[in-house]
């Protein structure tokens, strides 16, 4: 999955060991609670566009809310997330592209 | 003698290069309290330990400003600065979600409150401070009879005000950002210095002190507007107006004792490490509220 962070997949931290599995791939977190949330908007993101899965996730902003734009083939979807301090999505939100 | 900001370890007097160490060794751990503090505090990128003894140095420096000053800065940044936290935000001008997210687990707040303002003054000889404190504790939760009726009490009406029996608020339990807050309020009360208690409560106040704009707030904790107006029921007017009148003196009060008692070499670290560690657990408390609001969005 193309991403546009090199550091940790949702906050681009490079603290932290944290490696997991997404999507097939292994990805690096600076922590578990980042883990979680990267896997909920993933599913999240599947769920509401009814893909099987994505090429591409950009993340921008930061703990308050994170805008991100997600691909699949020649699709995309907007989003913005926020999370709860334990990883679980409070806010949802689909923004037209 | 200085704390982690994190977990509040405590480590040698004014030791910066061991808590630089200390928080470089809980990041390899991947500990997500020591790594979020070091990204919201100090840099997202990885760094050594003796890179990050002058960043500590910048956060805990209080230039020629006070402890007082360095702990309002701090909070405005913190809660107040060009985006305030969410809930501020929400407040603004709430909604019955809100309001009532704010009810269920601001009362367990307020039972913490008062276990950890008993705690100060059981540790303390300054009688200052206790009479501060048994001040506080009326109006947070005795109350003097019906013409001072306690903001805890007020709580409770203004939920009842937008429906929601008082039953059901106490027999709630909290979400986990406010347990652990709790569990960390009541760690600090019992383990901290009572000066480092006295400032990670009462600092808290801040949050709804009319007067932070005039230090750089972005807003305040309400639009004060809707004081005056239909938009949200009496009870809901009574229990914000009470915490607009009343928090102004209690946490300038508060952080002026903690100037007093809490500025010594010995004791000024702890005392900003343990505040820093009481802003983290508040931010992560106050959108436990929000989510909690979520349960009765329509």
């Amino acid at each position: 999955m193309k991403r546009n962070y090199s550091g940790c997949a949702v906050c681009n931290s490079t603290w932290g060991n944290v490696w997991a599995e997404v999507e097939g791939e292994r990805m690096f977190f600076c922590c578990d609670i980042c883990a979680t949330q990267f896997r909920r908007l993933v599913d999240r993101v599947k769920t509401e566009t009814g893909w099987s899965t994505l090429d591409s996730l950009e993340i921008a902003g930061d703990r308050r809310g994170r805008t991100c734009v997600a691909g699949s083939g020649d699709e995309s979807f907007r989003c913005f997330v926020a999370f709860t301090p334990q990883g679980e999505i409070r806010i949802f939100e689909k923004l037209a592209r | 003698m200085t704390s982690c900001p994190a977990c509040l370890r405590p480590l040698g007097q004014g030791d910066l290069p061991a808590l630089a160490a200390h928080l470089v060794e809980e990041a390899e751990e991947s500990d997500p309290a020591h790594v979020r503090w070091l990204n919201q505090n100090l840099t997202r990128e990885k760094t050594t330990a003796a890179e990050l003894v002058p960043m500590l140095e910048r956060v805990y420096d209080l230039g020629s400003g006070t402890l007082k000053g360095w702990i309002k800065a701090r909070f405005i940044a913190k809660f107040y600065g060009p985006v305030p936290h969410p809930f501020v935000t929400a407040l603004q001008h709430p909604s019955r979600a809100t309001l009532l997210g704010y009810v269920v687990e601001h009362q367990h707040f307020l039972r913490q409150w008062v276990r950890s303002c008993a705690y100060i003054m059981a540790r303390t000889d300054e009688p200052k401070v206790i009479l501060y404190e048994l001040d506080n504790l009326n109006t947070e939760y005795g109350g003097a009879g019906p013409t001072r009726v306690a903001h805890y009490e007020l709580l409770l009406r203004m939920g009842e005000s937008l429906g929601l029996d008082r039953t059901r608020v106490l027999t709630t339990p909290p979400l986990p950002s406010t347990r652990e807050g709790i569990e960390g309020w009541n760690r600090i009360a019992t383990h901290q210095h009572w000066v480092a208690a006295l400032a990670a409560m009462h600092s808290l106040e801040l949050i709804a002190n009319r007067n932070l704009v005039d230090d750089g707030a972005s807003v305040h904790y309400f639009d004060p507007a809707i004081l005056d107006s239909k938009e949200i029921t009496d009870a809901a007017t009574n229990f914000l107006r009470e915490g607009y009148e009343a928090d102004v003196t209690h946490s300038d009060e508060a952080l002026d004792l903690v100037n007093e008692f809490g500025s010594r070499p010995d004791l000024r670290d702890e005392v900003q490490s343990t505040f820093l560690r009481s802003i983290d657990l508040f931010d992560d408390y106050l959108l436990a509220r929000l989510q909690r609001a979520a349960d009765f969005e329509a």
